[in-house]
């Protein structure tokens, strides 16, 4: 009797483990938690944001940042920081302003890990996008965009998974409505004490996450 | 001593057709005879029966749309020494013969592991760079120019060896000299073999001292001074494209020649260029120069062709293309690391910027660095990506600034003494003032609020404390 028992002990034991370990690999499919498994993440920063993406930023994916007028870099400064200290660029493409180097040298980031392109033409900005994406050289790409077609958003999607890179678009409210490829969509609107954040679609959990991520005005001294 | 001949058979024909991937029939007509011949003529021309030994105006019979070419023996020697350029990265001793080049290899076999992988890299890349090739190996350089053209392929490495394989070859590729052919013809002599079993001293009173000096030579027997060509120090080549090239994708083939050619001369010279230079020759119009930046120094002609590629895009042709001329006059001498390990875009990052900019341009692809300023104009400016300047660290005022700058500050409606931004702003109590710059003519003098607009955005907005306007210069969402 007791040998039975330990036999059925060590084939829990067994079950357990292989469970565990499929829920590691991302291919058990649990219904509130993430799909995807955690080294598959980037955490943001903020722990009530990295609940709502489903344990941080995508790697090795598109993010698509969906908002009236450019809004959310300030959601990316905490990796951006983290990203600098390695030795691959941090790629903006066509941003819409200057990115302000003292102040993000104040937030941590690196300004020399910074590649910008700038002034290009729709067309270029999606074919910089795309090579930056996918030659396994940057450790972000952030871009925005004109307009993006479904094809061109899988082109960047497939480029973000062989580059085993992360790229982020931030894109103008009409896009919403399009079907995307992208592993994640968030739409971000300013609040009174930061920005308030919603999840369109998650890949491998459920959209309609929501929360507020406060920013202080003043950055944290790192 | 070990000597390489590399015969070029094809020579004045390859001299024309080798900026083309594909050419139409032609042919290289010589007078002999008092009548054109063809003596030379491409595989096209082949196709449609044309051999070489006939007349010009029986080939053209076999095919109208046949292109004859003049043989052009300044360029054959031209392209002798572009040869040169490129061989002297197999042996630091080159000679020339009519279409043959003549390499001591015996001291550098080693460096590349043996004769095998040497032959084998020497015709691979005279195939990159347009030249088919025969070649042999001998102790002499005549026997080696000998064999080459005679019986290519044939390697000997000892000079015991050489006497049996020479005697059978034909007296008539040994010498041009009509007189000691017609000579030998007339006393029965077909073979080298058989003019050596001729008793030398009557031999040397008929036909002269040069005869003998030259079986002598042949064998080893004599020493075979040559004269040592010198490399120059810069890299310059032209090839006529054979017609006119519109578009700019066809310059990548023989663009690619002749960045195989240049690698060879850079390996020769233990350097790695940084810089090449374009030149596209038009008929009527100056040409077109362009230039193209490495961000290393590279002698990898993959690695080159890739950025070509990128910046040859850019390039607008103003009319066609007759002829393209690559031209390096600097290059710098680098320790070699391995090949891999140098060239390839091991690095990814840099290859990325690299390929950026050469499409893109230099001044769309930038970095960013800090400079030691309050202006928040002049706080920062653009750079070469990843200039590793000093780049101050940032002072503790930046830490309220907002990680977006406007270009240029936005004025904004004032109403009530209250600026707007869709709806009035509130501002935020104490606000960071801004004075300098009365020094270089750039004077401000702002009082900078964090504000909040009716939508909820928190902007970076100041008042200028002279002129009393009120500006929205960042963005903190």
């Amino acid at each position: 009797m007791p040998a039975a028992a330990g036999q059925g002990g060590v084939c829990a034991a067994m079950q357990v483990l292989s469970l565990e370990q499929l829920k590691r690999e991302g291919a058990l499919w649990q219904g509130r938690r993430p799909q995807v498994a955690a080294d598959r993440h980037l955490p943001s920063g903020w722990s009530v944001l990295d609940e709502v993406l489903g344990g941080g930023w995508p790697r090795d994916a598109l993010t698509e940042i969906i908002s009236e007028s450019h809004h959310g870099l300030p959601l990316l400064l905490p990796l951006l920081a983290r990203l600098s200290l390695a030795s691959r660029w941090l790629a903006w493409i066509a941003p819409p302003h200057v990115p302000y180097a003292p102040a993000l040298v104040a937030r941590g980031i690196h300004v020399e890990r910074l590649l910008l392109v700038r002034d290009v033409s729709a067309e270029q900005c999606l074919w910089a996008a795309e090579q930056a994406l996918k030659s396994g050289g940057c450790g972000v790409v952030l871009a925005w965009p004109q307009q993006l077609q479904a094809a061109q958003l899988r082109r960047l999607q497939l480029a973000a998974e062989r580059g085993d890179c992360p790229g982020v678009l931030f894109r103008p409210p009409r896009a919403a409505r399009q079907a995307s490829p992208a592993a994640l969509r968030l739409r971000v609107r300013p609040a009174p004490l930061g920005l308030e954040v919603e999840a369109l679609k998650r890949r491998g959990g459920w959209a309609g996450g929501h929360c507020i991520v406060p920013l202080p005005v003043v950055a944290d001294p790192v | 001593m070990l000597w390489l001949a590399l015969y070029f058979p094809q020579l004045p024909l390859e001299v024309f057709t080798r900026g083309r991937q594909q050419a139409g029939a032609m042919a290289i007509v010589e007078p002999a005879g008092g009548r054109d011949q063809v003596s030379r003529c491409n595989g096209a021309a082949r196709a449609c029966g044309i051999r070489p030994g006939m007349a010009l105006p029986a080939a053209l019979a076999l095919h109208a749309e046949l292109v004859p070419y003049p043989r052009d023996r300044d360029r054959e020697l031209q392209a002798l020494h572009e040869l040169a350029l490129w061989a002297y990265q197999f042996s630091p001793r080159i000679t020339f013969e009519p279409s043959l080049l003549l390499l001591e290899v015996g001291a550098s076999q080693r460096l590349f592991g043996g004769l095998a992988p040497l032959l084998q890299t020497v015709q691979r890349e005279a195939m990159q760079v347009g030249y088919s090739l025969q070649h042999a190996l001998a102790p002499t350089p005549t026997a080696a120019g000998l064999l080459a053209r005679q019986c290519p392929g044939r390697r000997v490495s000892d000079r015991g060896e050489l006497d049996a394989v020479i005697r059978p070859l034909p007296l008539a590729g040994l010498t041009r000299d009509r007189d000691v052919r017609n000579l030998a013809r007339h006393i029965g002599c077909e073979t080298i073999g058989e003019l050596l079993d001729l008793p030398r001293p009557e031999l040397t009173r008929r036909t002269g001292p040069a005869l003998s000096l030259l079986l002598d030579r042949l064998l080893g027997m004599a020493p075979d001074p040559r004269p040592e060509w010198q490399p120059p120090r810069h890299f310059g080549q032209t090839i006529e494209l054979l017609g006119e090239i519109c578009h700019t994708t066809a310059l990548v083939f023989p663009a690619r020649r002749l960045m195989v050619a240049l690698c060879g001369f850079l390996r020769g010279h233990g350097g790695g260029a940084q810089r090449l230079q374009w030149q596209l020759s038009h008929a009527d119009l100056p040409p077109t120069s362009f230039g193209l930046g490495l961000l290393d120094p590279s002698r990898d002609p993959d690695h080159m062709l890739e950025v070509f590629r990128e910046r040859i895009e850019r390039v607008s042709l103003p009319a066609p293309v007759r002829a393209i001329t690559l031209q390096v006059d600097d290059w710098l001498s680098f320790e070699e690391r391995s090949d891999g390990l140098f060239n390839r875009a091991d690095d990814s990052d840099r290859a990325l910027l690299e390929r950026l900019s050469n499409r893109l341009g230099g001044q769309h692809v930038r970095g960013l660095r800090c400079l030691a300023d309050h202006r928040p104009e002049r706080a920062w400016c653009l750079c070469t990506p990843d200039e590793s300047g000093a780049a101050p660290s940032s002072s503790r005022h930046a830490a309220g600034q907002p990680p977006w700058l406007l270009a240029q500050p936005r004025p904004l409606p004032v109403l009530d003494d209250v600026p707007q931004y869709g709806g009035a702003l509130r501002l935020e109590d104490l606000p960071q003032r801004i004075e300098a710059g009365w020094w270089d003519g750039f004077d401000i003098t702002r009082d900078y609020f964090i504000a909040h607009s009716r939508a909820g955005e928190r902007l970076w907005v100041f008042r200028d404390r002279r002129a009393g306007g009120w500006y929205l210069h960042g963005l903190f969402v």
